[in-house]
């Protein structure tokens, strides 16, 4: 009997920047319909990690693999493993004056699922429910990506396009920051609806398990200068939570050291 | 004296004034002979419809006229002189009665033919018209040269948009407008075609509440070098004028973008800015921009310039990347949107559409 690949595995990946190391040894597997959380401090590598599984070309790999489905991604343009099925939802989004939204999603949709996806009553439908679900007004469709939003609206933009896209894994990069409660909940509400009951799978990269609340994680993992220290269910958030990050730093190395990577967080 | 007589006392200008820098003049002249008047320049073909191709509508036309003894304020000396005197037999006037609110945008056609020619153009547009405007200049012609005076009257509501769209050789675009009072103007270049272009865009913020916006969509590709010019003169008081210029270059392309904000002593309250921003698409091509200031005025809202040039946004690039862009629809999706920000604030939806339309013809040029 064969057994489905995971969704997402990393093997002993260690990467940097500019011969800096930022990740040293990172390995992680995520089945499909599962969440997990990638908790840290800033600068632990968690964004880095992010970046590189998206394939973003200012990092460098030096070793270790990132496979989707069974798949080694590494080798893939940004859009090639977009295309493939992963997501990368941004902490801080770009703006594009001049390309407006609906065309983005449109031309986005079609690039990833086929110009099929991306035409006719069904995408409408699918566009018109997702934006409902989210409180996004209609016009919203007319404004420029991400230009002159607010932290929230850009936050909700990037959950929107996810909804759409239906990924086979979804990162989210600190999508809770700067998110009040109510935003937290809209939001949460789409990562749901975008991941469970579905093949996909999602990694949710947060400082605070607040969103944890509302997104149940089946696993978390904790970052600590770019390796994974402690992994468990859903109760390690809520310790984390009280106890901070110090009691998991490894004795004999400096708390307060994790500034390289913090430049990239 | 005539402009002929005019033009031939006049020495050629130096590359030290700001105009000719970039773009000597013996480069833009003709036949390059700079001491001669061409006798033997063609008049192109104008045609006036709305912008679905239908007829003319009551209240606009488009007659013959005189425009060489026109007087035209803060213009430049040398292509004043030269362009009234090329254009004796080839001058209109584009006569727009008070009122005019036509339902859909108006298209002027201005086809130049296979040979050199030239067009003296005078907007007469009065009062309380609203309306918008689309002149495109196409053709082949090697030498093509456009004069544009006129005054646009108190109260109109104008979208005035010009399209150098000619096939190749050389282009030289004159505008010389004065902005009535409490009227409000848009005026926008999209410049693609032609090798070489020179325009010299002069507005007049001649009476009390005049409001202005310039704006720019420039795409340069292969070889063109494409230099426009701008000046804006905030004559009176409570005047209000934006300049935004968008080039995008790629090839061994070159574009220019000179601007000049002039608020004399007595134009309190003028409030006035100038942004050049200029996309590399090559490590061939390149983009100069210089925005002056002459400000006489202590008593203004603002006045204010700045200009930036760079490559495609590297952040930009992944974003659009992360969404399943390819590198090419990437990078043209970035320049489209870079050239829409200033061409979506020349009009309406319908002049948008039209324009956007237009524009994609030009986008693949710049891959190159």
């Amino acid at each position: 009997m064969s057994v489905d690949p995971p969704v997402l595995e990393i093997r002993d990946l260690h990467a940097g920047i500019d011969d800096t190391p930022i990740l040293n040894g990172i390995d992680l597997k995520i089945e499909s319909g599962e969440i997990h959380a990638l908790m840290g401090r800033n600068g632990s590598g968690k964004t880095t990690a992010a970046n590189i599984i998206m394939g973003h070309p200012e990092f460098e790999v030096s070793q270790g693999s990132v496979e989707l489905n069974g798949k080694d991604i590494l080798e893939m343009k940004p859009w090639e493993r977009a295309r493939a099925g992963v997501f990368l939802s941004f902490q801080y989004p770009q703006a594009v004056p001049g390309l407006q939204v609906g065309n983005f999603l449109r031309k986005s949709v079609a690039a990833i699922n086929g110009e099929d996806a991306a035409k006719g009553p069904e995408f409408r439908r699918t566009l018109k429910s997702a934006m409902a679900e989210l409180d996004m007004p209609r016009s919203f469709l007319g404004r420029y990506v991400n230009d002159g939003f607010s932290g929230g609206e850009k936050k909700r933009f990037e959950i929107l396009q996810l909804m759409l896209i239906k990924p086979k894994l979804a990162i989210l990069d600190e999508t809770d920051s700067g998110l009040d409660i109510d935003g937290i909940k809209t939001v949460a509400k789409g990562i749901n609806s975008a991941v469970r009951g579905s093949d996909s799978a999602a990694l949710i990269i947060t400082h605070y398990s607040r969103i944890l609340e509302h997104v149940k994680p089946d696993r978390v993992h904790v970052l600590i200068k770019g390796r994974i220290v402690k992994s468990g269910g859903p109760e390690l958030a809520l310790e984390l939570e009280e106890r901070g990050y110090d009691w998991l730093i490894p004795s004999g190395e400096d708390s307060e050291s994790e500034t390289v990577a913090a430049t990239k967080d | 004296m005539d402009a002929a007589s005019q033009y031939l006392s006049l020495d050629e200008p130096h590359r030290a004034n700001h105009l000719w820098r970039y773009s000597p003049w013996r480069k833009v002249h003709p036949t390059g002979k700079v001491g001669e008047i061409p006798t033997s320049l063609a008049s192109p073909t104008l045609t006036l419809t709305s912008l679905s191709g239908g007829v003319v509508l009551a209240g606009i036309s488009l007659e013959k006229s005189s425009g060489a003894n026109q007087v035209l304020h803060h213009a430049d000396a040398v292509t004043e002189s030269f362009l009234k005197a090329i254009t004796t037999d080839s001058a209109f006037t584009l006569r727009v009665e008070n009122n005019f609110i036509p339902s859909e945008p108006i298209f002027l056609d201005i086809d130049t033919g296979d040979s050199p020619c030239a067009v003296h153009l005078t907007l007469d547009v009065g009062r309380h018209c609203e309306f918008e405007l689309i002149t495109q200049i196409d053709g082949a012609a090697p030498w093509t040269g456009l004069l544009r005076s006129g005054r646009i009257g108190e109260g109109t509501i104008l979208n005035d948009v010009v399209i150098g769209h000619t096939d190749a050789g050389t282009f030289l675009r004159v505008d010389n407008i004065s902005i009535g009072r409490d009227a409000q103007v848009k005026t926008g270049t999209v410049s693609s075609g032609s090798e070489r272009t020179k325009a010299d865009l002069r507005y007049r913020m001649g009476e009390i509440g005049g409001h202005l916006r310039v704006l720019g969509s420039i795409l340069a590709s292969d070889k063109m070098h494409l230099d426009h010019h701008v000046e804006i003169h905030h004559d009176a008081p409570e005047t209000f004028s934006r300049l935004e210029w968008h080039s995008a270059c790629g090839g061994k392309s070159r574009t220019v973008g000179t601007g000049m904000l002039r608020i004399v002593d007595g134009a309190h309250g003028a409030d006035a800015s100038q942004l050049f921003q200029n996309l590399l698409l090559s490590k061939g091509a390149k983009a100069d921009s210089i925005p002056e200031l002459e400000v006489s005025e202590h008593n203004v809202v603002g006045c204010g310039h700045g200009t930036a040039s760079g490559p495609v946004d590297e952040d930009q690039m992944f974003y659009l990347e992360s969404r399943g862009f390819d590198t090419d629809q990437a990078r043209d999706t970035l320049v489209a949107a870079f050239l829409n920000s200033t061409l979506i604030a020349m009009g309406s939806e319908t002049m948008h559409e039209w324009l956007t339309n237009h524009l994609q013809e030009e986008l693949a040029d710049l891959s190159s």
